[in-house]
């Protein structure tokens, strides 16, 4: 009987929420704080939470201060909980997240089947708006964005660089086979496919790997010219110390983020090892701030309320995503389904207006088509943003490594 | 063919590392009869220590091989004698859920005080590589190599020459025996499980400056080394050592030659296989239907 | 037990009050009513059945599964499939995919289950990852990582609503389902035989239990279960991905709410879940945002402390307790015992052969056991067995029980056509009316005395109140019903060898093989054996005793067989044998012998 008091009890507790202030307006921020995807979730959350003060200290959304209520999600069933939670324990109007693709899947599912709406500004899973739901919308580039950007650059940057043609070149994937590795992958093969290049070699990996020697050898014998990966930090690593001790000379190599836009991957790996690893993610600091205005304030803000610069550029993405949000949540009349929905698709924000340097236009299925991921490349221990040329702070290098 | 002899000798160095985590897990089972499921989590927690002795005091990574195998030694023996032998006649299932539980513990401690980031320590010099005609061999992994050949030879010494190695190896062969012959088992337990979590202490000196720490690194390694003690045969830790071999090469060999992402799915099936049709081991050592 | 006669127990303290109890997972959300709570009620329902049906394979018989989530996996990946490729409603789908996940549970269980405590688990760990990495591989079938997506046809005939509660009905409606089939199996037949199994599985052998079957039949139940449950959550999730369908952290996590509640116990599994998910989903509202891994390691802590502590679980500490408290309450009570039911007659003719052994040989490597032993065994003797200590008289008898295979020569019994067979293994000895005890005594320490006999009861009564009975009598023809409630575990040698006998002969053996007996008991209880041997022996049981107790077995057999060094060095009537040379010899010497100048 105690148990049952003790479950009565907990949840009683939880529904006992505080009465709403008509001055406030509750805004869900669902990611994971806890787990293995701590990390970038936590770092996702900073860039919303920037934002909500910016924009607090502005007066609010319609005169109305915003209140962040977190929820912590580890995995999708947890998603599923604290999107229920928020939602009609907390009885937030809106939810943002969410960094994680299968946690945003499962909340979204939740926020749709309650017509609350649900911002993503970060998880890269194109099904998340290809549901036919009413109620999501998303403001970053998806993983078929970021793998098109990929193909299209061995077309566009690497082969004239390396004065070859771009169909002479072996291209090989490499990737870590969770759902971000397998993802972006599947839309990388069929680009290639579209665009006629030579692919010699597909290997998918587990990310908990301690030995890729083997998938480097595959790439020696396949004679690979051009590498493209989609991992995350341990795997990187990994790649490049081993790629380096069996002497595998590439022409380029391309991350799909993940672990090649973190500072930690370079100083385990060396700087002079990653010198010219190119990498296409979301937009970073090296950035020229003349396509992305906003972007060095923005810097200068986290560091003033975190002592530390921005650990990667989610905090970026996921600020700039909410900064135009409330934009356009002031001018609706009321936060309904279809009240936010009609001013979510009125959003016209041209391309080098905002902090991350893209546009904002959402598609019928709300997802932002005018949004892209750059392309980086390590220089010197820095990553630096070499295209589009717009924002651009450096030109692209050939080669890879010291060898 | 090159490439057949690199992957054999990748394999074989990649062996030697879980030969030395392997022995450590052979000398438990095969001492207390115990299989310790955190064997995993003290090798993270000797990669963490060898982090800090080397980041914040300035040691060589190799030269905290000495700290950390007194270290790991004295967490084995706090373990032993606060977790396990109150357990030692308990159930199985109990034991099990014991070692479980101090593993989930464990990893989660390891993220509450250091974080989901990794951890990497400077060793230019394990990273070197030295040509071997066509061949590649890094400087770690040869460390390695030479390490797991002395520890079993040293081991082997140990339990042959020594009175402690001898009543060590009276009290696994049969414990009541060994007591009634005046050995105190309750000591030897706790200097084996001190013995076996030193060798990850080795172990964790020796990874660390290839590999970077993270607090779910010891699964990276442990399931593995699960495969090599019953492809062993569970007891031996000669057996434990060619078992890892074995599974180093397959692994490495798998890797290329069928597919990356499917190189686990061969060992477990070796694994299972083994445990179903072979169960004392590929060299017949051991037992594993006791 | 049908539901229905569950329900006319209604009145019952227990029944009533566990019921009552339940529904409270009903009513106290819908008291609520926030669909943040129904999701706690869901998942508590969820993991309460889940570790409910794993309870069965890992509590009821022993077997420690780490790799239980294979079945919930396959359950939902089934499920979704059929209805992505099919349209096929998840209520038809649930049936594929526990139909595949009992296929795979006997295959995997089938080769597995000859391996003990860790490495059972170990195996288990193996299966669950190698099926997590073959649906990330074969992405073009599964989705691999990148999920299945689930699509919200809303309705009852998709498992899909919009108003929650619906799916806490359903996950209510799988627990109580589940329950019933752990309680059902519980009060069983199979309930007994699964913790026979675990406790000692060869005395279970000897019991006639094909141990190998009842661990399947449990492992088939569990994992057909688990995969509803699966399929369920599937729809309830709407989004599938390897790696939190095969997920290890959860079958360890299904295990452990079992632990805590209670290992075998029927309620034990749901009240562990009670107990720590709604403190996990506490701790995480309160420290999980800020203090990253603060309730993975109080998860972790938890487990060892209650390892340590209280490995019983919360029933098993507190159990007894809460059980007599709730007895006092009003109510029916359980009608009393009732008639025995009728002995199995031992029919055949007085003196024909039973069982006979030709040229037995058993060696273990060097040593010759048993050097061609033929024995004829006559129905309704007593054959008393002598010889001295490593003769190999034991060898004999687990050669004629089943537990050895004969290096060379043969053992035949007459079967009930009337033709003689010879069986292999030992549970189909003992079901051919071979009873055996063993010299050093096998008693289920955990069970009851009575529960101990019943045991063998079993055999011949299917169910468990025809049985409990039988063993009753039993229990008082050995002198044992005092003791009937007592753990066997807590019985002096004498009472347990005497157990040791009344667990073979409620099986009702035509034939009883008795090895030593009365070794340990004083002389009083070696006169009660010898009254309760001849008692059996005249209800038509042919008996084969070994035994020291010269004057004992003297008086009591009809004929003896003397071995020594694994050969028959004499046989026949008691008083001609005794003054054999060869068996003086045998027994004190060559030297006495010459001395006796005989």
């Amino acid at each position: 009987m105690k148990v049952f008091m003790a479950a009565a009890l907990a949840a009683g507790l939880a529904v006992s929420a505080q009465p709403v202030l008509a001055q406030q307006v509750k805004v869900g921020a669902l990611y994971p704080f806890s787990g293995g995807l701590a990390l970038l979730g936590d770092e996702s959350y900073r860039g919303l939470e920037l934002a909500v003060e910016e924009r607090n200290a502005a007066g609010g959304v319609g005169g109305k201060q915003l209140v962040i209520i977190k929820g912590d999600a580890v995995d999708p069933n947890q998603a599923v909980g604290e999107a229920r939670r928020l939602t009609s324990v907390e009885k937030v109007p809106f939810i943002f997240g969410s960094y994680a693709s299968s946690i945003s899947l499962a909340a979204t599912q939740v926020a749709e089947l309650a017509g609350i709406p649900y911002f993503e500004l970060g998880a890269i899973s194109d099904p998340i708006t290809e549901r036919g739901f009413k109620n999501v919308y998303r403001t970053n580039p998806t993983a078929k964005d970021f793998a098109n950007k990929m193909v299209d650059s061995i077309i566009d940057a690497i082969a004239p660089a390396l004065k070859a043609d771009a169909k002479s070149l072996k291209v090989a994937i490499i990737h870590e086979d969770s759902l971000y590795g397998q993802t972006v992958t599947g839309f990388q093969v069929a680009r290639l496919k579209e665009k006629g290049l030579n692919l010699v070699e597909t290997l998918p990996y587990s990310a908990k790997s301690v030995d890729l020697t083997p998938v480097i050898l595959r790439l020696k014998s396949a004679g690979a010219d051009v590498v493209l990966q989609t991992s995350y930090q341990n795997d990187t690593v990994l790649f490049f110390r081993q790629m380096k001790e069996q002497g595998l000379k590439l022409k380029a190599v391309m991350g799909a983020g993940g672990g090649y836009s973190l500072t930690d991957t370079m100083k385990a790996v060396g700087a002079e090892n990653i010198e010219g690893a190119l990498n296409v993610d979301f937009t970073q600091y090296k950035t020229n701030p003349a396509g992305a205005p906003g972007i060095d304030a923005f810097v200068k803000k986290y560091e003033a309320k975190y002592g530390i610069p921005p650990r990667s550029g989610h905090s970026l993405a996921n600020y700039m995503g909410s900064r135009v949000i409330f934009d356009a949540l002031a001018t609706a009349k009321d936060f309904s389904s279809a009240g936010v929905r009609e001013v979510m698709m009125k959003i016209d924000v041209p391309v080098g207006k905002t902090p991350t340097g893209w546009g904002v236009k959402l598609d019928a299925k709300g997802q932002n088509v005018q949004a892209s991921p750059y392309i980086m490349q390590w220089q010197g221990g820095q990553l630096v943003t070499v295209f589009p040329p717009g924002a651009a702070v450096a030109t692209m290098k050939v080669g890879v490594g010291s060898n | 063919m090159d490439v057949t002899v690199q992957l054999i000798l990748n394999g074989i160095m990649l062996g030697a590392m879980y030969a030395i985590i392997a022995v450590g897990l052979t000398l438990i089972f095969g001492i207390v009869r115990v299989v310790n499921f955190a064997h995993g989590e003290f090798l993270m927690i000797g990669m963490y220590a060898v982090y800090l002795l080397t980041t914040r005091l300035g040691f060589h990574p190799y030269a905290t091989a000495v700290p950390v195998v007194i270290l790991l030694f004295a967490l084995g023996a706090l373990v032993q004698r606060f977790i396990i032998q109150p357990l030692l006649n308990a159930d199985e299932h109990i034991q099990i859920f014991a070692t479980v539980g101090l593993s989930t513990a464990l990893i989660n401690g390891a993220l509450m005080a250091f974080g989901a980031d990794l951890y990497a320590v400077e060793a230019p010099i394990a990273r070197q590589t030295v040509p071997l005609g066509p061949l590649n061999i890094l400087v770690g992994h040869m460390v390695i190599f030479v390490a797991a050949l002395g520890l079993v030879a040293g081991l082997h010494l140990f339990m042959q020459k020594t009175a402690l190695g001898r009543a060590i190896r009276a009290t696994a062969q049969n414990r009541y025996a060994a007591q009634l012959m005046g050995v105190k088992v309750e000591t030897i337990y706790v200097i084996s499980f001190g013995l076996g979590a030193a060798c990850v202490g080795l172990a964790s000196a020796l990874i660390m400056p290839l590999y970077p720490a993270t607090p779910t690194i010891g699964t990276y390694f442990v399931l593995t080394a699960f495969v090599v003690v019953v492809l062993g045969g569970m007891r031996s830790m000669y057996g434990a050592f060619f078992g890892a071999m074995i599974i180093g090469i397959v692994d490495s060999l798998s890797g290329y030659y069928i597919a990356p992402d499917l190189k686990e799915v061969v060992y477990f099936a070796i694994f299972i296989l083994i445990l179903i049709f072979k169960p004392t081991g590929l060299f017949g050592f051991g037992r594993g239907t006791e | 037990m049908t539901p229905l006669r569950l329900l006319s127990r209604i009145t019952e303290p227990r029944v009533y009050v566990s019921l009552a109890a339940l529904s409270l997972l009903l009513i106290v959300p819908w008291l609520i009513d926030s669909s943040f709570a129904v999701h706690i009620f869901v998942t508590i329902c969820v993991f309460g059945a889940l570790s409910t049906a794993w309870n069965i394979v890992g509590g009821y018989a022993g077997q420690l599964s780490l790799g239980h989530t294979i079945f919930y996996g396959l359950g939902g990946y089934t499920t979704a499939l059929l209805i992505k490729h099919y349209e096929l409603t998840p209520w038809l789908g649930m049936w594929a995919g526990a139909l595949l996940s009992v296929l795979v549970a006997l295959g995997i269980g089938f080769p597995s289950f000859r391996l003990r405590g860790p490495f059972f688990s170990l195996a288990t760990i193996a299966f669950l990852e190698v099926i997590r990495l073959l649906a990330i591989h074969f992405h073009g079938f599964t989705g691999g990582s990148a999920g299945l997506i689930v699509p919200l046809k809303i309705g009852w005939a998709w498992m899909i609503f919009q108003d929650k509660f619906n799916y806490l009905i359903i996950a209510f409606g799988l627990l109580v389902l589940t329950l019933y089939v752990a309680w059902a199996i519980r009060t069983s037949r199979l309930g007994y035989y699964l913790t026979a199994v675990r406790e000692r599985e060869d005395a279970a052998s000897a019991a006639g239990i094909d141990t190998t079957r009842v661990k399947l039949v449990a492992v088939a139940i569990s994992a057909a279960l688990t995969s509803f449950i699966g399929s369920f959550h599937a729809m309830y999730l709407t989004f599938l991905e390897p790696a939190s369908m095969f997920s290890l952290a959860s079958a360890i996590e299904i295990a452990m709410f079992a632990l805590i509640g209670g290992l075998g116990t029927v309620a034990g599994p749901l009240l562990g879940t009670l107990f720590v998910v709604p403190i996990a989903e506490a701790a995480r509202g309160w420290l999980g945002a800020s203090a990253n891994g603060l309730h993975g390691l109080v998860y972790g802590t938890v487990l060892v402390l209650i390892t340590l502590t209280l490995p019983g679980g919360l029933v098993g500490t507190f159990g007894k307790r809460i059980a007599a408290f709730v007895d006092r309450l009003p109510g029916a009570r359980r009608p009393d015992d009732r008639e025995a039911p009728a002995l199995r007659q031992v029919t055949g003719t007085s003196g024909e052969t039973v069982l006979e052994t030709r040229n037995l040989v058993m060696k273990f490597g060097g040593l010759t056991a048993t050097d061609n032993v033929s024995i004829d065994l006559r129905r309704g003797e007593i054959l008393g067995i002598i010889g001295p200590n490593g003769a190999g008289k034991t060898t004999v008898f687990n050669q004629i029980s089943g537990f050895l295979k004969p290096t060379s020569g043969t053992v035949a019994v007459l079967g009930p056509a009337g033709t003689m067979v010879s069986p292999r293994l030992p549970d189909e000895f003992a079901r051919l009316g071979i009873g055996r005890t063993f010299q050093i005594v096998q008693p289920f320490g955990k069970l009851s005395v009575i529960e101990n006999i019943m045991i063998g009861a079993f055999m011949h009564h299917h169910d468990v109140e025809d049985a409990r009975q039988s063993a009753l009598r039993v229990a008082h023809l050995v002198g044992l019903h005092r003791l009937k409630d007592v753990e066997a575990r807590n019985l002096p040698i004498g009472d347990l060898k005497r157990l040791e006998v009344a667990r073979t002969l409620a099986t009702e053996p035509s034939i009883l093989l008795l090895d030593e007996v009365m070794a340990g008991q004083n002389q009083s209880d070696t006169n009660r054996m010898v009254e309760i041997i001849r008692a059996i022996r005249d209800t038509g049981v042919t008996v084969v005793a070994i035994e020291h107790n010269m004057q004992a077995i003297m008086s009591l057999s009809d004929r003896i067989v003397v071995i020594d060094s694994g050969k028959v060095i004499a046989q026949g009537d008691p008083h001609v044998v005794v003054r054999d040379r060869k068996v003086i010899e045998a027994y004190l010497g060559e030297d006495f012998v010459h001395a006796q100048g005989l």
